[in-house]
């Protein structure tokens, strides 16, 4: 059983690890893009030959390495996986000929085996490696073209992945105290018996940020356009996945944590509509389709919060896995078709564009088509109500939002008549079903319905009206075609705050007794002073006396504490 | 044998001191050697010695220089601990100062204190008497002033007088304190636990206080840390001698001596000693830190960074219980090998480029990949980023802050892990994601090696002590051991 373990679960993590360093070496260096599709092969692989349970103990590594196939996991692993081997394949046509290949692909492989890492992490010190391993290594993805709006970009998703991980690592501390262990099974029996808020909460909000949960989406729509495009669908279909594994791996699903159910349902909801809403106003199609991950994450997390409150947590993890699966590969290629348009003259872009309407037709819902049964397996552990009411509405607004990206994305197309590479359109197709057909293979499994419950006429109805709704309002739209329509940049909520700490940080910097004297345009003086402040202290500390009449005053303070407390 | 390894291992750096001393300024190859060979023999006595302490065996060597007043040579877990640390770095470092020092002037001066600091701090480990203790932690405060001030340009000779300023007064507290606590007890070893029912309450703070007060001007606590960013003024290896090999090392060790084996951590609960110096060492933590962000010299930035760190080690002391305890012990090293690559790295990039300012490291990550390679390890390791070592001192730090019900330590370790971001990252931004204006051509290729490889050695040890934290040796089950000794009397 070990032995096989060791096969099986090892590599997932091992392989790509090894092939980020391999991607470094000089005599890697013309190949060294053949490493991408190959690396994640493990990973696919293993879901097929590990049954759930199947565990991995390494005691010598970090505080007991561990880990661990579970159900869930299993799925997360064999969709990212192949989202990963696509976008690999992608890449090695998309990134020839550019610059720095070797390091994009080395940390393109290790984003990969944090990222993988994660769904296997059987201990709660293995997880937050993976998962600090997946935020961290993905920035260099990120930046990697170096424009300014790439590096800005940059900025944002650093910054937030840091305090995300500050959080979680805070929550993760609290959990591990309280459940005396750090097997995730421990800490998830710990969580449901306590009613300890903090600590969800910490987790919540670190986990959130990874997930675009609104308002911690910032960085969502800045860096998806921003990356090439091969990091854009993997970010968006794979790493963003994480953050949603997380939450229900740790979070105490089926047991009662409080208020935290209803907060969770509303934030979600609200990070749909929110997402559709903002998205529309957008004219980048990869900032669109950012935005559409941002909304359908939304609907991930109010289900995850229905799981939370009502007590059904297997089924809500159930409907979860299954909904992601979708998203991810339909994302995926999306963000794909995006590159693949870019290669194809008046002619093929048809068919691309074809192939792009089919598979956002899936993620909007369309009957018959993977997202809608995806949507299908979510009902009933949202549980009906206003929820559910607003979840299915919603879909109208993915489909006109979806619609947007297929107009935008006619911009993009390539001014030269020519065909996209079959290495690039080969993996976009391949994706794109696998996202309309993956879902019929797994329901029956995933949802505890039958097939038979995707045709009830009811179920139909629920599915279509929406997109009539959508029809309807982008004919409206097109007919009237108003004049001006709002325009929100990307990040929305960011740009206030980005100005604030902007100004904070440069006053604080002044500070420092190393500037002469505080750049003009600073307008902070509270926190120039405490910077001069600060300085000022430093000064006087400075001077032994000073230090020696504190060392009696802390005696004294002592003292009196001691015989106060005492 | 038994008794007199101790002593070889006192001798180990005394004799080259010694010898290095009369050698003439010509005899490079010669005090190479000399240098090099003393410190794998060290090694390699440890290696020894750590075998018997697991096969259980006591070493144990009293000196009596005055009747009545001896010296007290032990090894226990906690001196393994700290005395692998520093002669594994002792011996990268004089790897390090020879590449850094080839072709300049008075380097028999400089080895010959060189061994003599890490005579003192070896005896540091070694003492199992607080007398035995103060006279080592005295000499090193002696020894390694020539250091601070081996330059002899005005801002060191300025930055020598500000140490012995400091460290002089704290000596005299600490020894105050000594006087006081052995005139009421008799002379206390570490091994047998003293007698101090028959003092006061106050009295007992008092001597607390006025001890770890001293040792807290060596330890670079707020507001006694001072000295630390000033002595930046001396060359690199000093600087890594200083942060993490010898003094401040010897400051936090003191801490945690004194707390464990002369008070106890019973009766520093008891006394509610712990949560003042809790606070104490929070304040320096996230003071260091601001420091820190608002310098703009590489060195003084790692300076206050190194003031910010070091108090990890006296937080997971005061805190008690045994997962905060094991933080702070495993602390002592992994910050020791994390602050020891940074200043390798900066050494080498001030050495190499010139490079002294956080503007100027634009574009260092193409000139010398591996040196920044190790100075990323290493930052990110500051910051808390799993495997490195800073993540597992951290992750014990805060469950045990939890499990003692400290739960505000935990907004201690988080701000201090995003100010390390903040103050780290910049530097490593610059040096790998911002392309220089114009490649320098020509220049010499990064090298020679042994001024690189040092700080590439160090990274990875901090990488596979916290990789590797499981295994039984290391530095974490050490602590560990330790801790469990500690515990279960």
């Amino acid at each position: 059983m070990s032995q096989e373990a060791l096969l099986i679960l090892a590599p997932v993590v091992v392989i790509p690890l090894l092939m980020a360093f391999l991607a470094l070496l000089p005599p890697m260096r013309g190949r060294v893009l053949d490493l991408l599709p190959l690396a994640p092969l493990p990973g696919l692989v293993a879901p097929f030959l590990a049954p759930p349970g199947t565990a991995l103990d390494a005691p010598d590594l970090l505080f007991g390495l561990r880990l661990e196939m579970t159900g869930e996991g299993a799925l997360f692993l064999g969709f990212s996986s192949a989202l990963w081997i696509a976008a690999g394949l992608f890449a090695r046509s998309y990134m020839s000929g550019t610059r720095d290949r070797p390091v994009f692909c080395a940390f393109w492989c290790l984003t990969l085996a944090g990222n993988l890492g994660v769904f296997v992490a059987g201990d709660a010190a293995t997880f937050y490696l993976a998962f600090a391993c997946v935020s961290l290594a993905a920035y260099p993805l990120v930046v990697h073209d170096r424009s300014d709006r790439a590096m800005r970009a940059g900025l944002v998703y650093i910054v937030l992945a840091l305090v995300g991980e500050t959080l979680l690592l805070l929550g993760m501390l609290l959990a591990v105290a309280a459940a005396d262990g750090i097997l995730l099974g421990d800490i998830r029996a710990a969580l449901g018996a306590s009613t300890d808020g903090l600590t969800i909460a910490l987790l919540v909000a670190g986990f959130g940020i990874k997930a675009g949960m609104v308002p911690l989406h910032v960085w969502l729509p800045l860096a998806h356009p921003a990356a090439p495009t091969p990091a854009s669908a993997v970010l968006s279909g794979a790493i963003v996945k994480a953050g949603i594994f997380g939450l229900i791996q740790f979070l105490p699903l089926g047991g009662d944590a409080g208020a935290w159910g209803p907060f969770l349902v509303m934030i979600g909801i609200f990070g749909s509509w929110f997402g559709i809403l903002v998205g529309l106003t957008q004219s980048n199609p990869k900032t669109v389709l950012a935005y559409s991950t941002v909304s359908q994450m939304g609907i991930v997390i109010a289900v995850i919060g229905a799981g939370l409150q009502l007590g059904a947590g297997a089924a809500a993890a159930a409907a979860v896995t299954l909904y992601a699966l979708h998203h991810g590969l339909a994302k995926g290629a999306l963000f794909l078709g995006v590159g693949v348009m870019q290669k194809s003259g008046r002619k093929s872009a048809g068919y691309v564009t074809l192939a792009l309407a089919m598979v956002a037709l899936s993620v909007a819902g369309l009957p018959l088509l993977g997202g809608a049964l995806a949507k299908l397996a979510i009902k009933e552990p949202l549980g009906g109500g206003l929820p559910e009411l607003l979840v299915t509405a919603s879909a109208a607004g993915t489909g006109l939002l979806l619609l947007r990206f297929l107009l935008l994305v006619q911009d993009m197309r390539s001014r030269v008549a020519s065909r996209p590479p079959l290495a690039m359109s080969l993996p976009f197709v391949v994706i794109g079903a696998a996202a309309l057909v993956t879902p019929w293979l797994l329901f029956e499994t995933w949802s505890g319905h039958s097939l038979g419950y995707a045709f009830e006429l009811g179920n139909l109805g629920t599915a279509l009206w929406p997109l009539l709704v959508a029809g309807v309002l982008a004919a409206l739209f097109l007919g009237f075609r108003p004049r001006r329509v709002p325009s929100i940049p990307e990040g929305d909520l960011l740009i206030p705050v980005e100005a604030l700490t902007r100004r904070g940080m440069a006053a604080w910097r002044s500070g420092a007794e190393q500037l002469p004297r505080p750049a003009l345009e600073i307008r902070r003086p509270l926190l120039t002073a405490a910077g001069a402040w600060l300085g000022r202290v430093e000064g006087l500390l400075a001077r032994w006396a000073i230090a020696g009449t504190l060392m009696v005053l802390l005696l004294l303070a002592m003292i009196l504490s001691g015989t106060l407390f005492g | 044998m038994t008794a007199s390894l101790p002593i070889l291992l006192l001798l180990c750096p005394l004799i080259p001191a010694l010898v290095i001393f009369f050698l003439r300024e010509e005899s490079d190859l010669l005090r190479t050697v000399i240098n090099l060979g003393s410190a794998v023999l060290k090694l390699l006595l440890i290696a020894w010695t750590i075998e018997g302490v697991v096969r259980g065996e006591v070493f144990e060597y009293r000196l009596e220089f005055v009747p009545g007043l001896y010296l007290l040579l032990r090894v226990d877990a906690l001196a393994l601990l700290f005395i692998t640390l520093s002669s594994f770095l002792w011996l990268i470092t004089t790897v390090y100062a020879i590449a850094y020092f080839r072709g300049s002037e008075n380097l028999s001066r400089f080895f010959g204190f060189f061994n003599l600091c890490v005579f003192a701090t070896t005896g540091i480990a070694l003492s199992g008497s607080l007398i035995t203790f103060f006279v080592f932690y005295e000499l090193l405060t002696l020894s390694t002033w020539p250091l601070v001030v081996h330059k002899g340009d005005a801002k060191s000779i300025a930055a020598g007088r500000t140490y012995l300023i400091y460290t002089m007064a704290g000596s005299a507290a600490l020894l105050l304190g000594i006087v006081w606590l052995e005139g009421m007890t008799g002379p206390i070893e570490f091994a047998d636990e003293p007698t101090l029912d028959d003092l006061s309450r106050l009295s007992l703070t008092a001597i607390f206080v006025l001890c770890i007060g001293g040792l807290s001007v060596k330890a670079a606590m707020v507001p006694f840390h001072g000295w630390l960013p000033q002595a930046m003024a001396a060359p690199a290896p000093v600087s890594a001698l200083l942060h993490a090999v010898a003094v401040v090392k010897a400051g936090a060790f003191g801490i945690v001596r004194f707390i464990y084996d002369v008070y106890g951590i019973e009766r520093v609960a008891e006394l509610s000693l712990g949560l003042p110096l809790a606070i104490v060492a929070s304040i320096t933590i996230i003071y260091g830190s601001l420091r820190a962000l608002q310098q703009t010299d590489i060195k003084r930035r790692l300076a206050f960074s190194t003031v910010s760190q070091v108090s990890y080690i006296a937080l997971g002391a005061s805190l008690a219980g045994p997962f905060a305890t094991i933080g702070g012990l495993v602390h002592l090293v992994h910050q020791g090998l994390m602050k020891i690559t940074l200043f390798f790295a900066a050494g080498a990039l001030a050495e190499r480029r010139g490079i002294t300012s956080i503007d100027q490291m634009v574009g260092a990550g193409r000139h010398m990949p591996l040196t920044m390679l190790a100075f990323s390890i290493g930052a990110l390791g500051m910051i808390g980023i799993p495997p490195i070592a800073g993540f597992v001192s951290k992750w014990y730090l805060g469950v045990g802050a939890i499990q003692g019900g400290y739960g505000w330590v935990l907004l201690v370790l988080a701000g201090s892990s995003l100010l390390n971001a903040a103050y780290f990252l910049p530097l490593i931004y610059r040096a790998w994601f911002v392309a220089p204006a114009a490649m320098p051509e020509g220049e010499a290729r990064e090298g020679p090696p042994d001024l690189i490889l040092p700080a590439v050695v160090t990274a990875f040890a901090s990488l596979a002590v916290g990789l590797f934290a499981g295994f039984a040796l290391s530095p974490l089950g050490w602590a560990t051991l330790i801790v469990e000794e500690q515990y279960t009397p």
